[in-house]
């Protein structure tokens, strides 16, 4: 006879070895036999909120809604330097764009995609609803649907009969009352449920519950506020749990509210400060670099990820992005070691052997060059990438002086992503060495047409 | 003077306002004897020029204020110098006003005469003076004295007095009385100042306390206190001075900067009682100007010549005629320095290092030169020119002189250092590796290139053929697309701009066709034809795209342009859809 273990016992394993859905499944059974089980209950939520747990965080999408209707903006035109809403205004010295390649908003372009990498605002509002919204590059209308509403969505996929808390049958005061069960509780409908609302009911009563003294209540009164758009409310949560507790989660969110209200600088000192709580903190480090990154500051954020990497040397966007500074900075040799390192750290794809592949060319190792552009060719995933390796080659191919295969390559760069607008400029400069002014001017009208579009964005 | 040409100096000259100019002021003086003072202590700036006259007679201190002349004193020889300076430390801080003649210094205070300085009598020469009294006592008749003067000349170490000169030069009829009106006298030796300057006592600042620095006849450089009139320091040279240029504070460190007439120019510290550093130039000197810590001679080769403060020659310059004049510019309040020169051909040119910025063309050969603040103006520029005229110039306040040579060279761009990283030591070993497997290298590339070509013309080929492009590339049919999507879905606006891009044959049987997933959009309708298509114009072609899924995803949509009976697209262009929002109002 096989002796069994107790099934609680077996969900909380299951759920220590993130097997979530075993877990979850465990627990329904649990609860069909004794539908008060408060144990198996919580052990639910936090099983299925695991699920689609999404670090908070990282989690960043400004919808237009938010941009263009901005009440939080005081001036329309911000000093140099104290906004990340001007691009190009550079201080820190570093390559000019002229030389590194920037966003369609005029920022550098990092070694890292993230959110938020693409950033800037339209004029009009027209203009945003007009720019090519594309699942890669556009962003959402508001930040309330768009992506937030395919992260939410598990609560419709995942049950055949019905959701598992009904929401509006929920009597949230009751709960309130009960801490062990609560936070739990939030925390499904905050990332499971997706509804702001009841959770920041939720959590507005268990905070009146814990007499105001529970740091983690407000934390999450203020992440509820941050989602509706209530940045000031937001703030004022975030600062008074940092006065209860210094959390290093807690920086991060008030930096968020911060950046979203365009104040780089105040955000940049509320970082540095979170450094002196917690020293040498990488999360810390990293959002200081990013902040410098993003207001074209590159030599402060290269000390910074340098820093991080001090710390974490497996930190793959601090490798990245000081990989990617060092090619700007005509030092290709260098870059190519960190992108080596990438490599050995097992980061495998498209973007990651198109980088190798320029590094090598313009650091003259001419052997491993056009293999590193093939793999990345055969790595490519989307059409997106295969156009960028295609225009790479075109480089390549003009370095070389073969303008036939470089002809060749920014056709084909074209035909991956119809919006590829430097390979249509380069295109037209091939033109014009031929001589062939009608296709010129061809392709700069397109050149042209592309410009008008993206610079909105 | 023509019409053009007038343009033409109006033009050169738009960076100054032509203030003043008087062709008959009757001013006849040297940059040396020219200066900038505030006389009164009234903040208004007078120019007091020591007027060279007719060079025998008329020889006037002259003070102006405006355009006008407000004083003038005469003065009893001709000047060789002139300098304002403080001498004490009284309120109101006026400047006194130095005047070098001959062997005197005749110091003037709220410009009346204060102070008059001799230069030491040099030591005769004994058998001069023995000769002398003979004279006195009749022993020797004017003749015989001629001889023996003429002996001792040829032969002596110690040069002869200026009687002993004057008296050889005289014809025979006029010695006896000479003799007779000068042999009751004792011999004198004097020498004369050639040049003078001012040094700082003790501070740096603009209205402190300086002492007078001489340069004589005898080759020696004397430093004057500037209270007492006593000699605080005496420096012998190679050769006599002839132009100086002082820096520094007496008693910190200073440094004297001397052209001297054997077309040598020496450097005097503090410190040494020799020359520190000597300069050998080709020609003779005939302007020393120190800009910031560099010093520029102007020779009468026609050249220019910029020097280090240690004698290190940094470039030369070619002018277009002589110089007869040199003058700093020195601009405090925008920091700008510059030497002006003035030209045998009439034409003042402004250098800023080798670089000339500016050149101003002048109705008279300008024989002096001076730039400072006269009245209230910071940026006044004096001249005055060889027929007595006297010409105000004030600096326009938009004038910038930019770094940029007049003259055609190489471009300022040429200059501008390269902002080239440091070679590391991985490069190194890159290049390293590079040349030991040269050849390998060479046959691993050239093996994959030949790979890329293929692949690459496989691919083109099979865009070309699928027509992948937004463009067409027939001959036939040249037709460019773009896509803009618009609105928040469901329901979205699909804008399609055609234009036909040929000259001028129309485009006519054109359809356009749809790809999409049926699951996820739907179009009201996916087939219709386009009108003929007008060379240029452009078609904006609107239809609606239904999104069916509630899962906000979103998918490609593909638009073909067709030509009816063929079989492959024109061109195709690929519509990455937005996420459908609608569902989330709902």
């Amino acid at each position: 006879m096989v002796l069994d273990m107790d099934p609680l016992f077996l969900a909380w394993s299951y759920f220590r070895r993130r097997k979530f859905q075993t877990c979850s499944e465990l627990c329904s059974e649990i609860l069909e036999k004794s539908p008060y089980d408060q144990a198996a209950w919580s052990l639910k939520t936090r099983a299925l909120t695991e699920i689609v747990y999404v670090d908070e965080v990282d989690v960043d999408q400004e919808g237009i809604a938010e941009m263009m209707l901005d009440d939080h903006a005081i001036a329309q035109v911000a000093r140099p330097g104290t906004s990340l809403k001007l691009p190009g205004t550079s201080q820190g010295g570093g390559p000019s764009p002229a030389v590194r390649p920037v966003t369609h908003a005029g920022r550098p372009i990092t070694g890292f995609v993230r959110p938020s990498t693409q950033s800037g605002r339209p004029g009009t509002m027209e203009q945003a609803i007009k720019t090519p919204r594309t699942a890669h590059t556009a962003r959402p209308v508001s930040s309330a649907s768009g992506r937030y509403v395919r992260l939410g969505t598990a609560s419709m996929l995942t049950s055949p009969d019905g959701p598992f808390i009904n929401l509006s049958r929920l009597n949230l005061a009751k709960y309130a009352q009960k801490p062990n069960l609560s936070k739990a509780l939030f925390e499904y409908i905050f990332h499971h449920e997706n509804d702001v609302k009841n959770a920041l009911e939720l959590a507005a009563l268990s905070t009146e519950h814990a007499q105001f003294k529970d740091w983690w209540w407000k934390v999450q009164l203020g992440k509820c506020y941050y989602r509706l758009g209530l940045l000031r409310e937001a703030e004022k949560q975030f600062k008074s749990a940092l006065k209860q507790q210094d959390m290093v989660d807690t920086f991060l969110f008030l930096t968020k509210v911060y950046i979203r209200l365009d104040q780089p600088l105040a955000a940049l000192n509320l970082l540095k400060q979170g450094l002196d709580v917690f020293p040498r903190e990488v999360t810390l480090l990293t959002g200081i670099a990013r902040i410098y990154e993003e207001m074209n500051n590159i030599t402060s954020a290269t000390e910074y990820y340098k820093e991080v990497l001090k710390q974490d040397n497996t930190h793959v966007e601090a490798i990245a992005c000081i990989g990617s500074n060092h090619f700007y900075t005509d030092q290709p040799e260098i870059a190519l070691r960190f992108y080596r390192r990438l490599l050995q750290m097992g980061v495998y794809n498209c973007q990651l052997y198109n980088n190798l592949g320029l590094c090598c060319f313009y650091a003259q190792q001419y052997d491993m060059t056009l293999s590193s552009f093939e793999r990345a060719l055969s790595l490519a995933a989307n059409d997106e990438e295969v156009a960028d390796v295609w225009y790479n080659l075109g480089h390549v191919a003009i370095g070389i002086g073969d303008s036939n295969l470089a002809y060749q390559c920014f056709k084909l760069a074209l035909a991956n992503n119809n919006d590829h607008a430097e390979a249509y400029n380069n295109l037209a400069v091939l033109e014009l060495r031929k001589g062939r002014i009608e296709q010129v001017r061809f392709f700069s009208g397109y050149l042209y047409g592309i410009l008008c579009m993206f610079r909105l964005n | 003077m023509s019409g053009s040409e007038n343009k033409d100096i109006n033009e050169v000259n738009s960076k100054w306002l032509d203030a003043h100019y008087d062709p008959v002021a009757n001013l006849y003086t040297f940059s040396s004897c020219v200066a900038l003072a505030d006389l009164n202590g009234d903040g208004e700036s007078k120019l007091v020029v020591g007027d060279l006259g007719s060079g025998a007679s008329n020889m006037k201190l002259k003070v102006f204020k405006g355009t006008s002349l407000m004083t003038e004193n005469t003065l009893l020889d001709l000047p060789t110098g002139l300098v304002a300076f403080h001498m004490d430390q009284n309120e109101p801080r006026t400047p006194a006003i130095a005047v070098a003649s001959g062997p005197f210094i005749y110091v003037y205070k709220n410009l009346r005469p204060y102070f008059k300085f001799t230069l030491p009598p040099l030591e005769v020469n004994e058998l001069e003076q023995e000769v002398w009294s003979q004279a006195r006592e009749d022993k020797i008749d004017p003749m015989s004295l001629k001889e023996m003067l003429e002996g001792i000349r040829n032969k002596a170490q110690v040069p002869l007095s200026v009687r002993s000169l004057k008296f050889l030069m005289l014809e025979h009829q006029d010695m006896e009385s000479f003799v007779n009106m000068h042999k009751q006298q004792p011999i004198r030796r004097q020498t004369v100042i050639t040049c003078i300057g001012t040094l700082k006592k003790n501070m740096a600042d603009e209205d402190a306390v300086s002492c007078l620095v001489i340069g004589t006849e005898n080759m020696e450089i004397y430093v004057l206190d500037p209270e007492a009139f006593t000699i605080l320091s005496k420096i012998s040279l190679p050769s006599t001075p002839a132009f100086m240029d002082v820096t520094g504070q007496f008693d910190v460190e200073f440094r004297i900067t001397v052209a001297c007439r054997n077309g040598n120019i020496y450097i005097l510290r503090r410190d040494s009682k020799k020359p520190k550093y000597c300069i050998e130039l080709s020609s003779h000197a005939v302007g020393l100007v120190r800009v910031n810590k560099n010093i520029v001679v102007g020779c009468t080769q026609e050249t220019l010549h910029g020097c280090t403060q240690k004698g290190k020659k940094l470039w030369t310059t070619y002018l277009p005629a002589s110089i007869v004049t040199m003058g700093l510019m020195d601009h405090k309040s925008r920091g700008f320095q510059a030497v002006l020169v003035g030209l045998a051909n009439s034409e003042v040119h402004m250098y800023r290092d080798k670089n000339l910025v500016n050149i101003i063309k002048t109705q008279d050969v300008i024989t002096s030169i001076c730039f400072g603040k006269y009245g209230r103006e910071d940026g006044s520029l004096i001249m005055t020119t060889k027929g007595g005229g006297l010409i105000i110039k004030i600096l326009k306040r938009t004038a910038v002189f930019d770094e940029k040579d007049t003259t055609p060279g190489p471009p300022v761009a040429q200059s501008v250092k390269l902002n080239v990283p440091k070679k590391t030591k991985l490069y190194v070993d890159q290049t390293m590796r590079e040349r030991e497997n040269a050849v390998a290298m060479h046959r691993a590339f050239q093996m994959d290139l030949y790979r890329l070509r293929l692949t690459a013309a496989r691919a083109y080929v099979k865009a070309l053929e699928s027509n992948l492009t937004p463009m067409s590339s027939s001959a036939s049919e040249p037709l460019k697309m773009n896509a803009v999507v618009q609105g928040l879905g469901p329901s979205f606006k699909l804008t399609l701009n055609i234009q036909n891009t040929s000259v001028c044959r129309p485009s006519m049987n054109l359809a356009i066709s749809f790809w999409y997933d049926e699951k996820l959009y739907s179009l009201k309708t996916s087939f219709f034809k386009i009108p003929l298509l007008v060379p240029g114009l452009n078609y904006p072609i609107d239809t609606f795209v239904e999104c069916l899924s509630d899962k906000g995803i979103s998918d490609v949509i593909k638009v073909f342009v067709l030509q009816i009976g063929r079989s492959n697209p024109l061109l195709t262009a690929h519509i990455n859809m937005p996420v459908s929002e609608g569902m989330a109002l709902c």
